[in-house]
């Protein structure tokens, strides 16, 4: 994986250095919290509901075993045993003082980690496809476009404000395995008929309260123009983009207002002004990215374990979990392994500082060092020898880590809600829970198949509910807790935004709703359709019956 | 910011600690509290300016943050609005 270079070193000491300063400064009063606040979110520090919450960036959702193993002893040493992996791939602490939060600083930095973009008007942390440089669709790794995209919006003095914050996402596969189409730019890395490598760049994505799919600006852009292109595509935002209000501030506004053509046209004119070479990067600087990218030592091995084949026939569970957790990887003999952060007794995307130390090991024993976070809260051990996979069960599984749903009903992408976030108007942990306790028969559970349920504690829509198969928002009216229920939204390169069901229930009335839904779709599915295929068949109508069945 | 109040009812003033977060509600000594049952509540206007110009006093002097008073329910003693009964009870988990 990307190792920093001298300047990136320096210029996270420094920050570090910096944030140093301005906490003594703050504490001493020579800052007021009004001057302080835009410095503490330059650092992602947040003040939420209950405390300060530090979100660390994890660029392209890619660690390595000593960095999660630095983020165990914050966990520990700073903050509550725990942390949290978001829906952008980032991992969040809830509980850190603010005079701990330079030391933090100062132990992210050893290990090559920061908090840059992770709050503020500016380009976020970059993400991308989990199973980067290890899946078999993939046409190309896009961690070098991503690092590289990292390189350029990094304190790029001119977005450093922009009108509102600007979230990029890069895959190379045409299984979208990172909503790109729910960004403000999406690229999707693409082979052309003559097998060279380009970029398709979508753009004004987005989720919140004003859901939007990103629409196609370039279907095909040379490599070399990425860049310059991009610079000036943010150059439109930077103009045009609203700044009279808070809430048709984002990208998706200014392009679902002005019109994808003219938008372009806006964009081509701006390109033009532009002198691309003094944007673009050589190919000698990106042959240098790509370098730390090209995968680690593989065995030659044969694609067939019988170990693998043995363990499958003769153990129930693994075999379970080897159906659901695993994906093949491009490399025979190996396999991308999905580690499920949702188990029933836990909060979506919580992992201990033991479980993360656990992971580490094992990342150094079966994965060479590398781990993955995920959109959808999960962890990835990108690069397991199939012939390891049944003694990396049976590890993971003694730290409670071998939960076999990903992609289950059960697998839910959840916000933290109101049990931690000062935005909130519901919670959403407690209903994430009691879903997963409704659906924990594991048969029944893996004959309901793919299912996505996302749910969101208030309208920014953090936990992706409008592209759930089911999605939930939390709403509060009167000191109540309800649930509004979206049905059809999907997330994958067949983005779709759910359709709204109608009044919203309570917690309980919520979960018994969805098992009338998943009993319906059960009866009546054709085949072998997923939930999201037979809602597509059968309609709004027909699921909103069954919903509502008890009013 | 201005903690000047404008609920109905008993009323308690909270804030966060700058330097470790956390949430704190102002008891009857006029100091700051990690526990709700140990909040100050008050009708009193002439105590609830009282309240108020601590708190602002607290907060310039770097104590606290984001000082504001919520309405407190008078039968159950505890707060009226739905989020600050999580900021008291903390995460369910």
């Amino acid at each position: 994986m990307y190792r920093y270079d001298e300047f990136d070193h320096e210029v996270v000491q420094s920050r570090v250095k910096q944030f140093r300063n301005q906490v003594e400064r703050r504490l001493k009063g020579a800052l007021t919290e009004e001057q302080f606040r835009p410095l503490r979110l330059q650092n992602g520090l947040y003040l939420q509901l209950h405390a300060y919450m530090l979100r660390v960036a994890v660029p392209y959702g890619t660690l390595n075993s000593t960095q999660l193993r630095q983020l165990a002893m914050i966990a520990d040493k700073y903050d509550r045993g725990y942390g949290h992996i978001t829906t952008r791939q980032n991992m969040q602490f809830n509980w850190p003082e603010l005079t701990d939060v330079p030391d933090i600083l100062q132990d992210l930095a050893d290990v090559q980690m920061h908090c840059f973009q992770t709050s503020g008007n500016c380009i976020r942390n970059v993400t991308s496809d989990p199973y980067a440089g290890a899946i078999a669709d993939e046409v190309a790794d896009p961690r070098p476009t991503a690092e590289l995209l990292r390189q350029w919006s990094t304190m790029h003095p001119e977005f450093a404000f922009l009108p509102r914050k600007f979230k990029i996402a890069v895959v190379a596969s045409p299984n979208d395995r990172a909503v790109i189409r729910a960004h403000d730019i999406g690229i999707e890395i693409k082979k052309n008929a003559n097998g060279e490598i380009g970029y398709h760049i979508l753009v004004g994505g987005g989720l919140g309260r004003t859901p939007v799919i990103g629409q196609t600006l370039q279907p095909f852009l040379a490599r070399e123009g990425l860049l310059p292109y991009l610079e000036a595509v943010m150059r439109v935002y930077n103009r045009y983009g609203r700044r009279d209000n808070k809430y048709k501030a984002r990208i998706k506004i200014l392009v679902t207002e002005t019109g994808i053509d003219e938008f372009r046209a806006q964009v081509d004119a701006e390109y033009e002004t532009l002198t691309p070479s003094d944007i673009a990067v050589s190919q000698d600087e990106i042959d240098r990215i790509s370098s730390y990218f090209t995968g680690p030592n593989y065995e030659n091995l044969s694609d067939e374990s019988e170990a693998l084949k043995d363990q499958i026939k003769n153990d129930d569970d693994f075999s379970g979990w080897y159906e659901t957790n695993i994906m093949p990887h491009k490399t025979p003999g190996y396999a991308i392994v999905n580690i499920s952060l949702k188990p029933l007794d836990i909060a979506p995307g919580d992992i201990t500082s033991g479980q993360m130390r656990a992971v580490s090991d094992l990342a150094d024993q079966y994965s060479f060092g590398e781990i993955r976070t995920t959109h959808s809260q999960n962890i990835v051990l990108p690069h397991v020898k199939k012939d390891d996979l049944p003694a990396l069960y049976q590890a993971l599984k003694a730290e409670k880590l071998a939960v076999d749903n990903i992609g289950l009903i059960s697998d839910i992408i959840c916000c933290p809600g109101m049990d931690y976030c000062a935005l909130a108007t519901a919670r959403s942990i407690p209903v994430s829970q009691a879903i997963a306790e409704r659906f924990s028969d594991k048969t029944r559970e893996k004959a309901i198949g793919e299912m996505q349920i996302k749910i969101s504690g208030c309208i920014n829509a953090c936990g992706h509910h409008h592209v759930g198969h089911i999605g939930i928002l939390g709403l509060e009216k009167a000191g109540v807790e309800f649930y509004q229920v979206k049905l059809g939204g999907d997330s994958s390169e067949n983005t779709a935004v759910g359709d709204i069901t109608g009044p919203g229930f309570s917690q309980d009335e919520l979960v018994d709703g969805i098992e009338r839904m998943v009993d319906f779709y059960l009866n009546n599915k054709k085949d072998n359709e997923r939930f999201i295929d037979s809602y597509r068949r059968l309609g709004l109508g027909a699921f909103k019956e069954v919903l509502y069945a008890d009013r | 910011m201005s903690a000047k109040h404008k609920g109905k009812g008993p009323q308690a003033l909270t804030a966060n600690e700058l330097r470790e977060g956390f949430v704190v509600w102002l008891t009857k000594n006029f100091e700051w509290s990690l526990e709700f049952e140990h909040a100050l509540l008050t009708e009193d206007v002439d105590m609830i300016e009282k309240m108020r110009v601590f708190g602002e006093a607290q907060e310039n002097e770097n104590i606290v943050v984001g000082v504001y008073f919520i309405d407190v329910d008078p039968d159950s003693g505890k707060p009226v609005r739905y989020r600050e009964k999580f900021r008291v009870s903390g995460p369910t988990l």
